[in-house]
């Protein structure tokens, strides 16, 4: 076992370690202390993966598999243990150990006095060794293990308020919806292990295709199959209405959990599967319309909703969405460019969405627990703090130029421009997709800042809930405390500065991604392969999405910089569906779960007959023999009866098929 | 009988029966002494030290196939020794569960019918003969007649044992019914003389008589695997029937149903040239039926659930469902080929018998833990009895979660394993003809759809015992053995569920995978 190897196992285990410890001291020694395993555990872990990052360039194939070990086999099914370090998985690696330090460091203030303090952190470690598990998984089994540990962690954390039925709702929602889409993963799975030489190891898989190209179609199913569980995960199209709800769990959680981890699952899969979705342009465009099409529609619901969390939430939906936008060029144009367009994306949303995330969570903590922006207003004097870490988030989400939000968002926009200019069949779908990109860059810019305005400016007004807080008046209400802000600034200053230092200039990021090996060994079927993808600064785009962002921002200060929401008459019908959702949900209520309902209530019926028919089978006896009653409540007749009739039935299905 | 091989082998039979005979002869001692002294502690005692001796006897017996396998009544291989291991464990496993039940007065009678039911399982696997076979099954389903009525406190008791009674003896002259045409046809009651004698008439013309015996045979053990449309006793059963035995019943006569199915249609034969009803004879797709039936009805119902057994009894019905896709596999392998060097991945059974084991840990812990939590003054009911468990019972929870991931199939639990054994046996599974194998996707995609659904009910109870504030006094329960069985089982379903190659080794071994044709080198037969 060479060192990287054990360096990542390491990271795997002190999470781990930390949620045992947690686990089974939780009940005296650290009931007060319950945070430090996690935040210990996830310091020297970011140390370690940053340490790891160092190493991988000097990788001579440019990734590491560790040896496997057997799991389990059977016949030609043979599961591995076995994890793989390259560019791709140390990148994911850092992200999240890094951000899981800082949401634990702001925790640990956040849910102080909370009933169920040690459990919090307990399940925070496991979801947080889950995810490191997932990244570092070279083997589709194990893989799933891990992804669905993260789903079962998430479930877990949103019904943490397991008091509010609300709460318990939302999480069997969120676990149901992303298990839906996990079937198809699971089946998708199955079918890559058929075509693919009945491998299970990732690399050896995409080995095995890329040298046995599979028969189009095939492969397009298996790839739509595997993003359909990406689908669920990510909470994209149509299946992403688990995730707004999920903001019923601790604010930490939602940072973590529900924008900078968990939800990026979808989006790594992708990556990691881009030499199979490069083979297939059919599911390439499938993956970016979806994109596309949930970038809008979640950018869209977000601009009227009053919820400061609900907002972010949407939000996430949408940003995900144009990482999907990115990943689906892959393959039209050079993976490698689509897939660190769509990395870097992540890499730097992970920062301000936690940044804003937990701003809110300062917010939510200052105002007592109350979350709609209607009930409070010009905070800015007195959480000065968060004003300003909220603001530096939500410029960076708006796309302000140079903020790091721009670059990645331009990558994006660029790698969509390139696409329509390629070979691909299907340019004039990407074109509309970039037209797409642009207006949904306009909107997020103008949410964002709604939601900053009717937060921060205008005269102060603090709901009610807020002087129970502290002290008990309305004086009380202040600044977190430090070991809240601290957190803040640091993910502030990500979000102002990473994206200028590692892509415009330097190119640190691409170059490091670009050595990921199975993005530079694909051979894409349309063969533009756009040699030398040394990234030109595209003006056209840079300049047009700024004018976007720009503009959405000026329209959002213009309307609410009193903080307070009066809207133009002819904006009153966009916003009333805006704040329905578009009146997805309902249909979906009426769609899925109506009938769903109707059929309980016939299968009840159904029931209810039975029981009918069998009290007047059983009526008969019942005339006959009233002292045989204690052992007979005549439904055995009734049962023999079915038995006797599903073997008549068998029968007669058998001959006459035979026949 | 002056063949001298043909003696030897009717002699070497109680060699081959030793363990069984051990648990039997234990079960005598027990119901003997049993009205002289009437402590619990003895014959729970002399009931483990009776399991034990059959564990050594079984571990040390040296056993060689008999020379005359086509007269012998008893067979020792592979497979029977996976199944006698089986029922000696959860004998063992049984034993400490029972312990919250039982009370001095019926201790006896309780413990020795315990013993004689484990050692009709272990018959059952190594039954070669229509007639062992047949007394192997009532050597199971007799004593549990009598368990269930033994602590007969109430009427919903006395109904349970009831119905089962009368369900449980039609489906046994049912099954004579198809043996009698077995042996009509054959003039042999020893399975492998009739699985030759049917396969080789089958190779020219399809006897009708020999499917009606098949159907028979499938519609009795139908009872006891509880397939759609026998389902309907389980429920009744499961919720008025003491637990331990519930526990026993929802798993032991699985085993035994599944394994005597197997042997009948000869699916534990290595070379699947002995499968006599293969898929020209249409019972492989009248099995298709019988497996998404029972899966969907039984998730269906199972969702509709409040009372917890009841909601266990149907998910029970459900797993019977996705184990019969393994009886489906293996009776659909073809066109045979011993020397083709591209295997099946997964033969079916083997599938089947990793998910039995998972499926046994998972059932009766989650019956034991309900057990644990049960006192005669307040047993736990409905689903909302469990509320708030989490805080006053957090052991007991966490098994009992355990076992709901398991039932769930989320990874890291046995469940995972058995489950992603067989659906990759079905999408996987070698057919001679591609429609027959776009049916085996089929049934994979609908098991994997009840599998996603079924999350929902299990995950109720998950929530309701975490997410919910106690709703009463916590149990004051004493039954630690219970307690103990339920920790041990929780702590194996998660260690077969980080590391099933152990099982899955044993089951393979106990049912090697048929050598056949690749599927896609000759798509057409």
């Amino acid at each position: 076992m060479s060192e990287p190897i054990s360096l990542a196992l390491v990271i795997l285990v002190l999470p781990l370690a930390a949620a045992l410890l947690t686990a089974s001291w939780s009940g005296e020694i650290l009931k007060k202390a319950a945070h430090w395993p996690l935040i210990i555990s996830c310091a020297v872990s970011t140390v370690l993966a940053f340490l790891l990052v160092g190493q991988v360039t000097d990788f001579a194939t440019g990734r590491i598999i560790s040896s496997p070990v057997t799991w389990f086999a059977a016949g030609k099914l043979k599961v591995n243990f076995t994890i793989t370090i390259d560019a791709l998985s140390a990148t994911m690696l850092a992200m999240i150990t890094f951000v899981s330090t800082m949401i634990a460091v702001f925790s640990s203030g956040y849910m102080r006095g909370d009933k169920g303090y040690a459990r919090f952190f307990a399940v925070m470690s496991v979801f947080v060794f889950s995810m490191c598990g997932l990244v570092l998984a070279n083997n589709f089994i194990l893989l799933v293990a891990f992804w669905e540990g993260v789903g079962l962690c998430s479930y877990l954390l949103v019904g943490y308020y397991f008091e509010k039925p609300s709460a318990a709702a939302a999480a069997r929602k969120a676990f149901l919806v992303t298990r839906l889409g996990d079937t198809g993963f699971l089946l998708g799975i199955f079918l890559l292990w058929r075509m693919g030489g009945w491998h299970t190891d990732l690399t050896a898989l995409f080995d095995h295709i890329q040298k046995n190209p599979p028969d189009q179609g095939t492969l397009t199913t298996a790839c739509l199959l595997l993003f359909c569980g990406a689908v669920g995960k990510s909470a994209q199209f149509p299946l992403y209405v688990w995730l707004p709800d999920a903001m019923e769990g601790p604010t930490p959680v939602s940072a973590l959990i529900h924008a900078a981890t968990m939800v990026t699952a979808g989006v790594y899969l992708l990556a990691r599967c881009a030499p199979l979705f490069a083979l297939s342009p059919d599911a390439q465009i499938t993956v970016a319309w979806i994109g596309g099409l949930t970038a809008l529609l979640a950018a869209f619901i977000a601009l009227a909703q009053t919820d400061l969390k609900r907002i972010l939430a949407y939000s996430t939906v949408s940003q995900l969405g144009y990482m999907f936008l990115a990943l689906g060029t892959c393959g039209a144009i050079s993976p490698t460019f689509a897939v660190t367009a769509a990395m870097f994306h992540l890499f730097t949303h992970a920062f301000f969405k936690a940044l804003l995330f937990l701003s809110a969570g300062s917010v939510m903590h200052a105002m007592g627990g109350v979350i709609d922006v209607r009930y409070f207003r010009g905070l800015r004097k007195r959480l000065p703090v968060t004003h300003i870490t909220f603001l530096c988030g939500a410029a960076a989400l708006a796309g302000v130029p140079l903020l790091s939000g721009f670059w990645s968002k331009d990558l994006i926009l660029e790698s969509l421009t390139e696409a329509s200019e390629s070979n691909s069949p299907y340019t004039a779908g990407y074109f509309t997709l970039l037209l797409l990109a642009f207006f949904t860059a306009f909107l997020t810019a103008f949410y964002t800042f709604r939601a900053y305005f009717l937060t921060f400016w205008g005269e102060e007004k603090i709901p009610e809930e807020a002087g129970h807080h502290l002290n008990g008046a309305k004086g009380g209400v202040h600044e977190s405390p430090s070991v809240m802000t601290l957190p803040l600034i640091v993910l502030a200053a990500g979000a102002l500065l990473v994206g200028i230092v590692l892509e415009p200039f330097t190119h640190w990021f691409s170059d490091f991604l670009g050595t990921t090996p199975s993005l530079g060994q694909v051979r894409t079927p349309s063969a533009v392969s756009v040699k030398g993808e040394e990234h030109h600064f595209n003006w056209t785009i840079a300049i047009i999405s700024s004018v976007f962002a720009l503009g959405g921002i000026g329209l959002a200060a213009v309307m609410y910089r009193k903080g307070e929401e009066k809207l133009p008459a002819g904006l009153e019908p966009v916003f009333t569906l805006s704040r329905n959702k578009l009146y997805v949900d309902d249909i979906y209520y009426a769609v899925l779960v109506k009938p769903a309902e109707v059929l309980a209530f016939l299968a009840r019926v159904f029931d209810g007959f039975l029981d009918a028919l069998s009290r007047l089978v059983a009526a008969i006896p019942r005339f006959i023999g009233q002292w045989i009653r204690p052992i007979q409540n005549g439904l055995v007749q009734f049962y023999a009866l079915w038995m006797a009739m599903g073997l008549a039935v068998f029968l007669s299905f058998v001959f006459r098929i035979t026949r | 009988m002056t063949d001298p091989l043909l003696q030897q082998t009717l002699k070497g039979v109680f060699r081959l029966a030793a363990p069984e005979i051990a648990l039997i002869g234990t079960a005598c001692v027990v119901f003997l002494f049993g009205c002289m002294y009437n402590r619990r502690w003895l014959w729970f005692a002399v009931s483990l030290a009776g399991v034990g001796l059959a564990a050594i006897l079984a571990g040390t017996v040296k056993t060689q196939m008999p020379a005359v396998v086509t007269a012998a009544p008893i067979i020792p291989d592979t497979a029977a020794a996976f199944v006698r291991w089986v029922a000696i464990i959860t004998a063992a496993v049984l034993v400490f569960v029972s312990w919250g039940e039982v009370d001095g007065a019926n201790a006896a009678e309780y413990y020795g019918c315990l013993l004689v039911a484990a050692a009709g399982v272990s018959l059952v696997g190594r039954a070669n003969d229509l007639i062992t076979l047949f007394l192997a099954l009532e050597l199971l389903s007799i004593p549990t007649y009598v368990l269930l009525y033994l602590p007969a406190r109430s009427k919903l008791n006395q109904e349970a044992a009831a119905k089962y009674f009368l369900l449980s003896v039609m489906s046994s002259a049912i099954m004579l019914f198809g043996f009698s045409y077995l042996y009509g046809l054959t003039g042999s009651t020893n399975l492998v003389v009739i699985t030759d004698t049917v396969t080789k008439a089958h190779a020219e013309t399809l006897n009708p008589m020999a499917l009606l015996a098949a159907v028979f045979v499938v519609a009795a053990m139908g009872f006891r695997i509880t397939a759609v449309p026998f389902h309907f006793y389980a429920p009744d059963v499961y919720e008025g029937g003491p637990l331990g035995v519930v526990a026993q019943i929802a798993f032991f006569p699985k085993v035994a149903g599944f394994v005597a199915l197997a042997r009948v249609l000869g699916l534990f034969a290595s070379d699947p040239r002995h499968i006599p009803f293969d898929a020209y004879t249409q019972l492989p797709l009248l099995l298709w039926i019988l497996a998404i039936m029972t899966m969907c009805v039984g998730n269906v119902l199972a969702l509709l659930q409040d009372n917890i057994r009841r909601m266990l009894a149907y998910s029970s019905v459900a797993h019977g469902g996705y184990m019969l896709m393994g009886v489906v596999i293996a009776s659909s392998l073809p066109d045979v080929n011993p020397d083709a060097k591209n295997q099946p991945g997964i033969g079916g059974m083997d599938a089947l018998l990793v998910y039995l084991v998972a499926y046994g840990m998972m059932t009766i812990g989650a019956f034991a833990v309900i057990l644990f939590l049960s006192t005669p003054d307040r047993p736990v009911e409905s689903i909302d009895d469990l509320a708030g468990l989490g805080r006053t019972h957090p052991v007991s929870a966490a098994a009992m979660a355990i076992f709901l991931f398991s039932l769930i199939g989320l990874p890291l639990t046995a469940g995972f394993a058995g489950k992603l054994l067989l659906f990759i046996g079905a999408i996987n599974a070698p057919t001679h003809t591609t429609e027959m194998r776009d049916l085996y996707r089929v049934m994979a995609i609908v098991a994997a759809v009840n599998a996603a659904v079924a999350a929902y009910y299990y995950l109720r109870v998950i929530g309701v015992m975490y997410l919910r504030s106690p709703i009463r006094q916590p149990s004051d329960s004493r039954a630690y053995p219970t307690a103990l069985a339920a920790v041990v089982l929780a702590g194996a379903t998660l260690f077969f569920g980080i590391y099933p190659q152990p099982i899955v080794k044993a089951a393979r071994n106990a049912a090697p995978v048929p050598a056949t044709k690749a599927t896609v080198a000759n798509p057409k037969q």
